[in-house]
């Protein structure tokens, strides 16, 4: 095992088989947050095999060559731990959050996990949950709005299908496919272990040791193509919804550039909850809602100026959301505008540091975009750089005052 | 409980502070009693239309300079109108927190209601009511809601659409001198700050704020009827719910309540989510849960699923909850128990939730109750409470709603009303 320690309150290792492990000490909880996450997403789902890595997700809950399915979530509950998965575009994150003196359990459960068997008997089954999760996908407006949005951006590319996939896609796979693609993906050189609460950083090395030090290496296989954002006009029109959702995308940076905090403050300036869009938007009484929203992989960002909107207002919203685009990339924010958001983010940072799990997912991110841990202060220091001059910057060189991408989905077939 | 300070403080206010040294948080919970349940029968939707308007303009500041102000400061803020009351969250840094109660304090004594504002966000109530149309879960907790708990607490937030256009600044203005005072305001406050500090400021911020006696502390009826009611509407899956009378939360057999809704829909290893999920693939969504007005309680079951599955989840849901009394082993209860009292260490540990939990104390025990003696009577629990808890409260009266594309058919034959689609 390799091990870094310095004075910071994290530690990062990596196991002789390539796992990553990161812990953070945090001295003044009661808990303990432990998940892995695994480099592999739906961009990673291989062509006609769409929704592959979030069925997956799910067949990890279904059986350990020590466990039966019935136990892996008996265990869990009988800890309390508050636990569950997800799968985004560029990961799959499985994680617990339970009591200190729980932290061992947790740590086994999981990496038993992680050596799933994939009960054959359970894949039809656990098949028809994922159909459901679909079918209940295509009630939600802003699903299907968000769904379509990708598959029109990043037409052509594995970003374009969604997490879930399609029915046509799930109906035909095997579990013999699944089986493949998780013997590739789920290799400890594509796998972090992070672990945050109050413990003790060489007992859960020791831990990982214990659990996850016999796991085969292997080769990912990693084959991420950078996407190009396509550009024009889309329109899905669903007249049993009430409301239109309308949205333009213009490329933007990815998650690891240094400009993300410049950013996430153009975002919450245009379109968080004190913002331009809120008081010359939905105060205007143009739309229900609207927000700006920066979609960031590791390789690649979209910002998004979306909406919802009655669809006999279509015209009057993409107006105002063109003309608020091109303010500000015309005139530089006001100093006050930039301070607000700066003193927002130092309260969201101290809220963060009180919850294990808040602070799992932010090393989950910092490991993947930035390849360590940042300290508090490295990421107030980012914050603070972020002036109205940065903010033109980023705006020159990546301009919303361009055609970008309209997308609108809702009962009106508009714009024609 | 040592630190606690729990007091009525001269302006009038029931105020609670929990001090926690190690935090660099303070998070406040301003509940105000009045909701939607104190809507005028005929301007349902009034209260969120209130909440919606009363920070867009006071006699020191515009909406947006309200807004600056809190943003100069970091705070965190929310809010949210309930049945019974019209709740303010904030969570900032400790050196703010004196300017944050300032900044409610002049929102909440001295909103001005601009026209201009009260026009938009009556036009946006109206947009809310279209845009829950495009909500299928949305729209079963609104039906749901209504047929479970009848005409007063049964009422939606956003009100009815046939309503909205009556609400006038007048009604808003009217609203708010009748609810919005000290002796409706219930306070909490938790985090890295003196108690006695917090009580001082609060005083003064709000001293002189109308009404200083003690009012609406008194739950509402609920007018609970069996019945079953579909809401045809074009979606792929059918959502179900499944309502029947439970016990409020400071009933000797809340306890109990909480431990059958952590066996049913606790964790993944709960039985709805194993059997329902699990073993049969019938849906993704599957939950128990109870709510708790105050002096009412009720218990719900709900799901969503294609349609031609539908009759099989609802019979699958209701056999669960009825094999209970006749299946439940010791292991399963502790496995509930452990994870609600897991929780306070977790996720039940941050600033806000220990603020929450302490607000949901005064307005439903009058008074702090301290984690110890939720525990204690949460352990206490058996399986033989269980059982006769199933016995006292049986299941032979619901109220069952589905929205989706069919109805059920023979839903409850034994519901002594059974009305067709609406």
């Amino acid at each position: 095992m390799s091990e870094r320690n310095t004075k910071s309150p994290y530690t990062v290792a990596h196991l002789d088989n390539g796992l990553t492990v990161v812990v953070e000490k945090m001295p003044d909880v009661r808990s303990v947050a432990a998940g892995f996450a695994i480099k592999t997403g739906a961009r990673d789902d291989p062509k006609g095999l769409a929704g592959i890595s979030h069925f997956l997700e799910h067949m990890m809950f279904k059986g350990t060559a020590k466990r039966a399915w019935q136990q892996i979530t008996v265990d869990f509950d009988r800890m309390g731990s508050q636990y569950n998965a997800y799968t985004s575009e560029d990961r799959t994150v499985f994680y617990g959050w339970v009591r200190t003196g729980d932290l061992e359990r947790q740590l086994e459960l999981l990496a038993d996990m992680m050596q799933s068997t994939l009960p054959p008997e359970e894949f039809a089954t656990e098949k028809e949950v994922v159909l459901e999760e679909i079918a209940m996908s295509a009630d939600q407006l802003d699903h299907v709005a968000f769904d379509f949005l990708q598959e029109k951006v990043f037409e052509n590319h594995a970003l374009a299908w969604p997490i879930l996939g399609y029915e046509k896609t799930l109906r035909p796979m095997t579990r013999d496919q699944m089986w493949t693609y998780f013997k590739k993906r789920y290799v400890p050189a594509n796998m972090t272990l992070v672990v945050a609460g109050n413990v003790d950083p060489s007992e859960v090395l020791a831990l990982a040791e214990r659990y996850c030090a016999s796991w085969k290496t292997g080769d990912p296989g990693d084959q991420r193509v950078p996407a190009t954002l396509a550009t024009g006009v889309a329109t899905l029109q669903v007249e049993r919804f009430q409301q239109q959702v309308v949205a333009l995308s213009f490329p933007s940076v990815g998650a690891f550039d240094s400009r993300v905090e410049t950013v996430s403050a153009a975002t919450t300036i245009l379109g968080g909850d004190n913002s331009r869009f809120f008081w010359n938007i939905t105060q205007k009484g143009l739309a229900l809602r609207a927000g700006a929203y920066h979609m960031d992989y590791t390789d690649c960002g979209v910002m998004i100026l979306y909406g919802t909107c009655e669809p006999s207002r279509c015209e009057g919203f993409l107006d105002a959301l063109r003309a608020e685009a091109d303010h500000i990339c015309k005139e530089p924010v006001t100093s006050e505008e930039a301070d607000r958001v700066k003193n927002k983010r130092r309260t969201s940072l101290a809220v963060e540091a009180e919850a294990p799990y808040y602070r799992l997912t932010q090393l989950m991110d910092d490991m993947e975009f930035y390849g360590r841990p940042r300290t508090v202060a490295q990421r107030l220091a980012q914050v603070d750089a972020v002036t109205p001059e940065t903010i033109l910057e980023y705006f020159g060189t990546h301009p919303i005052n361009i055609q970008g991408h309209l997308t609108s989905v809702g009962p009106r077939m508009w714009p024609v | 409980m040592s630190n606690m300070v729990h007091e009525k403080l001269p302006c009038g206010i029931e105020c609670a502070v929990l001090p926690l040294a190690t935090r660099r948080v303070v998070a406040m919970q301003i509940r105000m009693l009045g909701g939607c349940c104190s809507d005028p029968s005929d301007q349902l939707g009034l209260a969120h239309v209130v909440n919606e308007t009363i920070d867009k303009g006071t006699t020191a500041r515009s909406g947006r300079e309200l807004s600056d102000a809190f943003d100069a400061i970091g705070a965190s803020t929310g809010s949210g109108t309930g049945r019974e009351t019209i709740t303010y969250t904030c969570t900032v840094l400790p050196e703010h927190f004196e300017r944050a109660v300032a900044l409610h304090a002049d929102f909440l004594r001295n909103p001005t209601f601009p026209q201009d504002a009260v026009d938009v966000a009556i036009d946006l109530a109206r947009q809310e009511l279209t845009a829950l149309q495009d909500d299928a879960h949305g729209l079963l907790d609104k039906y749901l809601g209504r047929h479970a708990y009848g005409a007063v607490l049964g009422r939606h937030a956003l009100g009815e659409v046939e309503m909205i256009d009556r609400i006038t600044r007048t009604s808003i203005q009217q609203y708010w001198r009748d609810y919005f005072c000290n002796g409706r305001m219930i306070v909490t406050v938790a985090g890295g700050i003196d108690p006695r500090r917090v009580v001082a400021i609060l005083d003064s911020n709000f001293s002189g704020f109308g009404e200083t006696a003690s009012a609406g502390r008194e739950g509402y009826p609920v007018g609970f009827a069996a019945q079953t009611k579909h809401h045809d509407k074009d979606l792929e899956q059918e959502q179900i719910g499944i309502g029947w009378p439970g016990v409020d939360a400071t009933h000797d057999d809340y306890p109990t309540q909480q431990a059958v809704i952590g066996i049913l829909s606790g964790g993944m290893s709960g039985r709805l989510f194993t059997e329902v999920r699990e073993k049969r693939g019938l849906v993704y969504w599957v939950s128990a849960w109870s709510e708790t007005p105050r002096g009412a309680g009720m218990m719900f079951m709900g799901a969503s699923t294609t349609p031609q599955r539908c009759e099989q989840t609802f019979r699958t849901l209701l056999s669960e909850v009825e094999r209970l009394s006749d299946d439940l082993t010791e292991e399963e209860l502790e496995r509930a128990k452990t994870g609600i009292l897991a929780s306070h260490e977790t996720r039940g540990d941050t600033t806000r939730s220990r603020c929450s939990e302490l607000a949901s104390d005064l307005f439903f025990f009058g008074k702090p109750v301290s984690i110890e003696e939720k525990i204690a009577k949460l352990e206490a629990v058996s399986v033989a409470d269980v059982r006769r808890y199933l016995q006292s409260y049986p299941r032979d009266r619901l109220c069952v709603v589905t929205v989706g594309p069919r109805p059920l058919e023979n839903a409850c034959p034994s519901n002594p009303e059974n009305a067709g689609a609406s």
